[in-house]
């Protein structure tokens, strides 16, 4: 082709000549920021926080004031309210964990469903991909936007269930209670990973939500099957959760389960990765 | 200078090959249109450009940019339909994809201000881009491709969509915008082509058809054209038609149609097809509404390459 005859350019080229870029890392930390931006924007960021919070502090205080209300409901007798015994401090917020099994999951799974086939659907992700901006970083940076509103309000939520069980029952140690919350956050992040896999595979966020739900609930079934077995599946770690609290040591059991949590995590990065990469747009 | 080099790029999608074997260069600082119907692959060979699809054989070569990320800084691209995030704000939006294209953050923070101000959308930079109208979110587009200076622009059909306020607003931009930068843009729409454009690129079906620039394509493929429109009557048309079928005789008539009121003759000899003409309408006392001498259009030379393949 011919010599542009339309080039101004001196200014323009001076200015692209000093422009360099920043590091991958800065242009990671961007996206994460705008995730959580977008979580904060969405109210995300509060309302999840809030579920959790109140499904944990619900839980005490229900078993506290349980007497109470069969009583006021007058279908039992008097012998049998007697006998009702009052839990332990531990079994209180090994409870709260049971109610993290369902409603937890649940809230994961809905709140992260569209997270990549939202993005994909709207056509940011693949502008997104046209600057120097990887597959690797644009899927980690949800991850990690995905962690830490999930940590976030799962804690919230756990450390309202023990403050309460504290007040109205009687003390679960500290070491008991972090440990606990983290086995159990890990399981929720594992739900959580599931359904970013499945929303990077799946056109429809609440198919994701659903892929990922069931999984979960299968893997725990099977899990509860076959615990001897699967005695390092992230299934189990709920269990190990409880177990911790009632004062047992799943010891390296627990520990294994950790570990090919996380490799499952990291596995089902690279799956989401790849299946971004091979389908960066709807048509 | 080569800006971007494409060489026999092929893309096929399952059973069907959507582009097959398109070559091209792009010189700096030219403006280049990618011509085509619906269906003729253009949007894939943008996506190609951008990297975002990888060609299923062939090379795409860049100046000066053999890695990844730098190839990549060194493009902007906006998509048929802007994708924006709706909930951020204007200036947000193009600070974020300021600096996910690597500006740091002072550096993205000047420019998206400048360029709020050149789109024209400095009053609506603080609102939230979800509240847009059509013709704004494709601005915001535009700055957004723009925004880390690149050295070549992807734009894919940046006009379709627009309501014709909206459609003459991106193309004052655009001209504006190709003085300081190499542009390639794809459409269906001739004119606009017509007006922008150095270099054209007509794919049709997957391939190249003609390709050169504007000056180069009008001076090979252009065509003298002579449009006559009668009063319509039936003394007229009788006679048109009667012209017509005597005119196979005539050796300056390449190609003839007889149209609602009158003809259209493409003819190679202007002196003597109007000599001639004038000559019979004299004497057959024809009321003559119109009468033009004219060259083929793009768009005759658009029907023409895409009827042939």
């Amino acid at each position: 082709m011919t010599i542009p005859d339309k080039m101004t350019g001196g200014t323009v080229a001076a200015g692209r000549s000093v422009s360099k870029l920043t590091s991958p890392l800065v242009r990671w930390w961007v996206l994460y920021r705008k995730e959580l931006l977008e979580s904060l924007r969405s109210f995300k960021l509060i309302w999840m926080p809030l579920v959790f919070i109140l499904l944990g502090a619900m839980q005490p205080v229900m078993l506290h004031m349980l007497p109470e209300l069969l009583a006021s409901a007058g279908s039992l007798p008097e012998s049998a309210l007697m006998e009702i015994p009052r839990p332990q401090a531990f079994e209180v917020l090994a409870q709260t964990l049971g109610q993290y099994d369902t409603m937890g999951a649940l809230i994961t799974a809905l709140a992260f469903m569209a997270v990549v086939s939202g993005e994909r659907a709207s056509g940011t992700a693949a502008l997104m991909l046209t600057k120097p901006i990887s597959a690797a970083a644009f899927i980690t940076s949800k991850w990690a936007g995905l962690l830490t509103i999930t940590m976030l309000s799962f804690s919230a939520g756990y450390a309202a269930a023990w403050y309460y069980t504290y007040v109205l029952f009687g003390a679960v140690g500290a070491g008991k209670f972090l440990i606990s919350l983290l086995l159990y956050g890990l399981w929720l992040v594992f739900i959580g990973t599931c359904t970013l896999l499945f929303s990077s595979l799946l056109k429809s966020g609440a198919a994701a939500a659903f892929a990922a739900l069931g999984t979960a609930a299968v893997l725990s079934i099977v899990c509860s099957l076959y615990a001897e077995q699967l005695a390092w599946s992230p299934g189990r770690l709920p269990s190990y959760a409880s177990a911790l609290l009632a004062g047992a040591d799943p010891g390296s059991a627990a520990a294994g389960a950790v570990v090919i949590t996380l490799l499952c995590l990291t596995a089902a990065c690279a799956g989401s990765v790849i299946a971004l990469r091979a389908k960066p747009s709807v048509d | 200078m080569e800006l971007m080099r494409v060489e026999n790029v092929t893309k096929t999608f399952g059973t069907t090959q959507a582009v097959k074997g398109v070559s091209f260069t792009i010189g700096e600082g030219r403006c280049v249109a990618l011509l085509g119907p619906n269906g003729a692959g253009k949007t894939t060979t943008i996506r190609m450009l951008t990297g975002l699809l990888k060609p299923t054989s062939g090379q795409i070569r860049f100046a000066g940019a053999s890695e990844a990320d730098a190839f990549r800084a060194s493009i902007g691209y906006l998509p048929q339909t802007p994708p924006l995030y709706g909930w951020m704000t204007g200036i947000e939006f193009l600070v974020h994809c300021g600096r996910a294209s690597g500006m740091t953050a002072r550096a993205a923070a000047a420019a998206a201000k400048e360029l709020l101000i050149r789109v024209g959308l400095e009053q609506a930079g603080k609102r939230r881009v979800g509240g847009y109208s059509g013709g704004m979110k494709q601005r915001l587009g535009l700055a957004q491709a723009l925004i880390h200076k690149p050295r070549l622009i992807v734009l894919d059909e940046p006009v379709s969509a627009l309501d014709p306020v909206g459609r003459r607003e991106v193309l004052e931009l655009l001209r504006d915008l190709k003085r300081e930068t190499t542009v390639l843009f794809s459409t269906h729409v001739l004119p606009d082509a017509e007006e922008l454009c150095d270099d054209v690129i007509i794919v049709a079906a997957g391939k190249v058809a003609v390709q050169g620039t504007l000056p180069d394509i009008r001076r090979e493929h252009q065509q003298p054209v002579l449009e006559l429109q009668t009063d319509g009557s039936g003394q007229a048309m009788s006679w048109v038609d009667r012209w017509l079928e005597a005119g196979t005789g005539k050796p300056y008539i390449v190609e003839r149609s007889r149209t609602a009121d009158g003809f259209r003759l493409v003819v190679s000899d202007v002196p003597a097809a109007r000599r001639d003409l004038l000559g019979a309408l004299a004497e057959a006392d024809i009321a003559v509404r119109r009468m033009e001498f004219g060259h083929t259009s793009l768009e005759d030379l658009f029907m023409k390459a895409v009827a042939a393949q």
